[in-house]
């Protein structure tokens, strides 16, 4: 098992690697410019190339590369062009913000992607599978862009019951604690909503998937035998045996959860990592878009190494492989 | 470069997706317009005002970030500058009123300009301020080390001198235009504390100067949570004591424009800059809003190439300029919220010379002029061609704006109907930057503000093609030497004439197409009271506005 961590470990790293150095070139390689980035921009070209100077990008890339790399090294991310201030405190700012949206959405998620997948399973061929299909398809192949406008147009305009965006309200500093979760909990619903269910519906399918692939198996067809309730078949020792897939699709719908709260929160104008690396994107912000993409790319390799050892612990055939 | 609205009238689930895939407006424009009804009450004092903005600001420093407009809002309101200018240019040049100078004198060469500062005003912890503060800003404003965007409008400025704690006077190079306008630009910074770090700090420093905030203007910054909101309340120190009215006002962060027109139409935001003309009836059907109007200083143009044959021929160009029914596409996009460019002096603007007629949508005649350069359909495509060459071209405009997507499609057919094709490309922002400042484009749409100072060297100076924004790369001697010719004169009458010559040409040579000119649309809830959005501010007044209580 050790020798096992270590070689995903290494390869990990490895990966973390390679995905920052592609980041810094692509992110060079992109048209514009940190330097001229404002409408109207009015600044003379000897302003530009003294700005370029004092962000180091007068330089050879190669040169601004290995500099970039030492300084990584040291664990030091630079300074945002767009904000002035480090890299680490703007990511650190932003940082809770999405944990909490993520969080939420992906309870959201695996909550309502359990029961419909179950459900789905255990009527397969009925009215209600196929309803069920229908739904988390039709969910899947909405953009969270237009389920969250969706959500805001019914919920926030036509029936105005919950806030359209931001994180609470102009005067939650006036309100009790209680209140001000309260308020912070109505802020959240619209786009956990929106993100959980954006992803539910692979989950859902997933679910009954894996589920109806354990459903034949002899040891359910003794569970039953020995007159444990569908209930329990189902859900203690059905699902224990179909969750393996389920704990795979939960790493890899990392990389969806992040773009999708990328989206999410500049459409809820929610103060996130999202928004962090769309403003960063969008201004040209070397440094910050390096540093969201390495903590992102970091989150990602992290959930799937975390799956790949949940998975070697559950099945030995893995670790010795 | 670009300003950035939103598009027609569609049902509202349309118009909601539309808009969300917009960023905020944020061009400098002009001209106050109808106001809510005078007010016969005397102000309140009290309560909060939200407002919705796309873009966060920079900081409270604003010699270290990009020049956006809100940076610039929001400095305004923590910081004075020596005077305050007025929206006032439809029949002159902009006058100022005193601020933090309460009085100025200039020399009789016109080279030195005396500010003498008011007594009376402190920082928001009690220090007064002084000329040395003055001083000291110039020198930031200037220093290598901080590349302040707008640094350029300080290098004609030789020295700043202090005559006196309250007497501060100004040493330019050379007499020109603009000089006031640049020696007004930016607000006074707080030397007694700012100092504390050596300038080749402060880029990195942008936590920093706001935890060490003191202010002169009418707000300071109570909390600023990035990403969501900044909460400015009253500075006690300002030293207009009566103001401002408002205990708070709270900038909201709202990157997605649809979020923030459900905001205001519910409620839950006061004032929004600029909304997209196609949401005008949504506002105006709504009885707790008003909808401020006044006209933008943003001109929107076709852009040529005119390095590029043919559009390097003024002849071909004009017949584009016939060939394109912009009446049609202002109709379109902007409705009553818009009107036919003619120059880039717009007409909101006393400069504007009113004489001249916008060129009419008269295809027959493009089609003349055309066939006279050479150009003909001699293989029955429907496309004319010279020597064996059709005529096409791109056209690009930057994505997320739809009024200008939406132009090039009907520039498209509108040309094709003359046998030119065109094909629309939409670029991302800043990939149509470098396309266009690199010269590797053949046609855009895109559009310029014009600030108040009516400077065009920057668009259509020959020199402003190595380094400057003339895009089309438009050479002509005689424009180079009306615009180096309006630059040196400070006498508004004596430039009167040179703005006729200047717009003439540009007319007849039509190196772009004048697309159109626009109104900026400001919803405010009726509750707000005194505000006076304009193009150079949109918190102009902020200091001014009041709540009026809610009637039970």
């Amino acid at each position: 098992m050790i020798s096992f961590l270590l070689r995903r470990l290494a390869a990990s790293l490895l990966l973390l690697f390679l995905v920052l150095t592609l980041t810094f070139f692509l992110v060079h390689a992109a048209p514009g410019d940190p330097t001229n980035l404002v409408e109207n921009n009015r600044m003379t070209r000897e302003q530009r190339e003294s700005l370029r100077r004092l962000y180091g990008l007068d330089r050879p890339l190669g040169e601004q590369y290995l500099v970039w790399l030492k300084a990584v090294a040291r664990g030091d991310w630079g300074v945002s062009f767009s904000q002035q201030r480090p890299v680490t405190t703007a990511i650190a700012d932003a940082l809770p913000a999405t944990l909490l949206l993520s969080f939420a959405a992906l309870v959201i998620d695996y909550g309502v992607g359990l029961l419909l997948g179950v459900a789905a399973a255990r009527r397969r061929g009925t009215a209600t599978d196929h309803g069920i299909r229908f739904a988390s398809l039709l969910l899947y192949s909405q953009p969270p862009f237009w389920l969250g406008l969706m959500a805001i147009l019914l919920f926030a305009y036509l029936w105005p019951v919950l806030p359209a965006g931001g994180m609470h309200s102009i005067d939650a500093d006036l309100m009790s604690p209680a209140g001000r979760l309260l308020d912070l909990l109505r802020h959240l619903l619209l786009p956990a909503l929106v993100l959980g269910f954006s992803n539910t519906g692979l989950t859902t399918r997933f679910v009954r998937g894996s589920l109806l692939d354990v459903m034949g198996q002899d040891y359910l067809r003794t569970a039953r035998a020995k007159g444990l309730s569908e209930r329990r078949v189902i859900w203690v020792h059905g699902l224990r045996n179909a969750i393996n897939p389920v704990i795979q699709l939960f790493a890899l719908s990392l990389p969806a959860l992040l773009s999708g709260s990328l989206i999410t929160e500049v459409v809820f104008a929610w103060p996130g990592i999202g928004r962090l690396i769309f403003q960063a994107v969008l201004s040209r912000d070397y440094p910050l878009v390096l540093g969201v993409t390495a903590f992102s790319a970091t989150i990602v390799i992290l959930g799937n190494l975390l799956a790949d050892v949940l998975h070697a612990a559950a099945d030995p055939r893995v670790r010795d492989a | 470069m670009v300003n950035l609205m939103s598009g027609r009238l569609r049902p509202l689930t349309i118009a909601l997706l539309a808009v969300s895939l917009l960023a905020s407006c944020r061009g400098r424009e002009e001209e106050t317009a109808p106001q809510p009804p005078a007010q016969a009450e005397a102000p309140r004092r009290g309560g909060t005002v939200v407002l919705a903005w796309g873009a966060e600001p920079g900081g409270v420093n604003e010699l270290i970030t990009p020049a956006t407009q809100i940076t610039a809002e929001i400095a305004d309101r923590l910081f004075l500058r020596l005077l305050e200018e007025q929206p006032d240019f439809a029949e002159h040049p902009p006058t100022f009123a005193p601020l933090l100078a309460k009085s100025y004198e200039w020399s009789g060469d016109h080279k030195t300009i005396t500010f003498h500062l008011r007594e009376d005003v402190v920082w928001s912890d009690g220090v007064p301020i002084t000329a040395e503060d003055v001083r000291w800003t110039w020198q930031a404003q200037v220093h290598p080390d901080i590349v302040w965007d707008n640094a350029h409008m300080k290098q004609e400025i030789r020295d700043v001198e202090v005559v006196d704690p309250h007497t501060v006077r100004f040493h330019f190079n050379r007499v020109y235009a603009k000089q006031l306008l640049d020696v007004n630009e930016g607000g006074v910074l707080p030397k007694h504390v700012w100092g504390q770090i050596p300038f080749s700090k402060w880029r990195e420093s942008g936590d920093w100067f706001k935890e060490h905030l003191v202010v002169s203007g009418g707000f300071t910054v109570a909390s600023w949570t990035p990403q969501q909101e900044i909460v400015l309340v009253r500075n006690p120190r300002y030293f207009r004591k009566d103001r401002p009215y408002l205990d708070r006002a709270v900038m909201r962060v709202t990157p997605d424009a649809g979020s923030a027109i459900t905001q205001v139409l519910n409620g839950e935001v006061d004032f929004i800059a600029q909304v997209p003309p196609s949401e005008a009836p949504r506002i105006k059907a709504d009885p707790d809003l008003n909808l401020i109007t006044y006209w933008s200083n943003l001109w929107v143009a076709a852009f040529w190439n005119n390095a590029r044959p043919p559009f390097d021929d003024p002849e071909v160009r004009r017949a584009l300029t016939l060939a394109i029914d912009r009446q049609a596409i202002v109709d379109t996009i902007l409705g009553e919220y818009g009107r036919i460019g003619t120059t880039p002096i717009i007409t909101a603007v006393w400069a504007h010379d009113r004489t001249i007629q916008p060129w009419p949508y008269d295809p027959a005649e493009a089609r003349r002029i055309l066939a006279a350069k050479g150009w003909k359909d001699t293989d029955g495509d429907g496309v004319l061609e010279r020597n064996g060459k059709p005529f096409t071209f791109e056209l690009t405009t930057n994505a997320g704006n739809q009024p200008r997507n939406d132009a090039v499609v009907m520039i498209q057919n509108q040309l094709k109907k003359v046998g030119v094709q065109a094909t629309p490309r939409v670029l991302e922002f800043n990939t149509l930057v470098e396309e266009t400042n690199s010269g590797e484009f053949d046609a855009t749409v895109t559009g310029f503000t014009l600030d108040t100072s009516l400077d065009l060297t920057g668009n259509f100076h020959s020199r402003s093609i190595a380094d400057g924004s003339n895009i089309m790369r438009y050479t002509n001697p005689e424009v180079d030497r009306l615009l180096e010719q309006i630059a040196g004169q400070t006498d508004p009458e004596g430039a009167r004439p040179l703005f006729g010559r200047l717009q003439e040409i540009l007319h007849r040579d039509q190196p772009v197409t004048f697309l159109w000119e626009s109104q900026r649309l400001s919803p405010i809830n009726k509750r707000i009271q005194d505000a006076k959005p304009n193009v150079l501010r949109s918190f102009f007044n902020l200091e001014d506005w009041w709540i009026k209580p809610q009637t039970p």
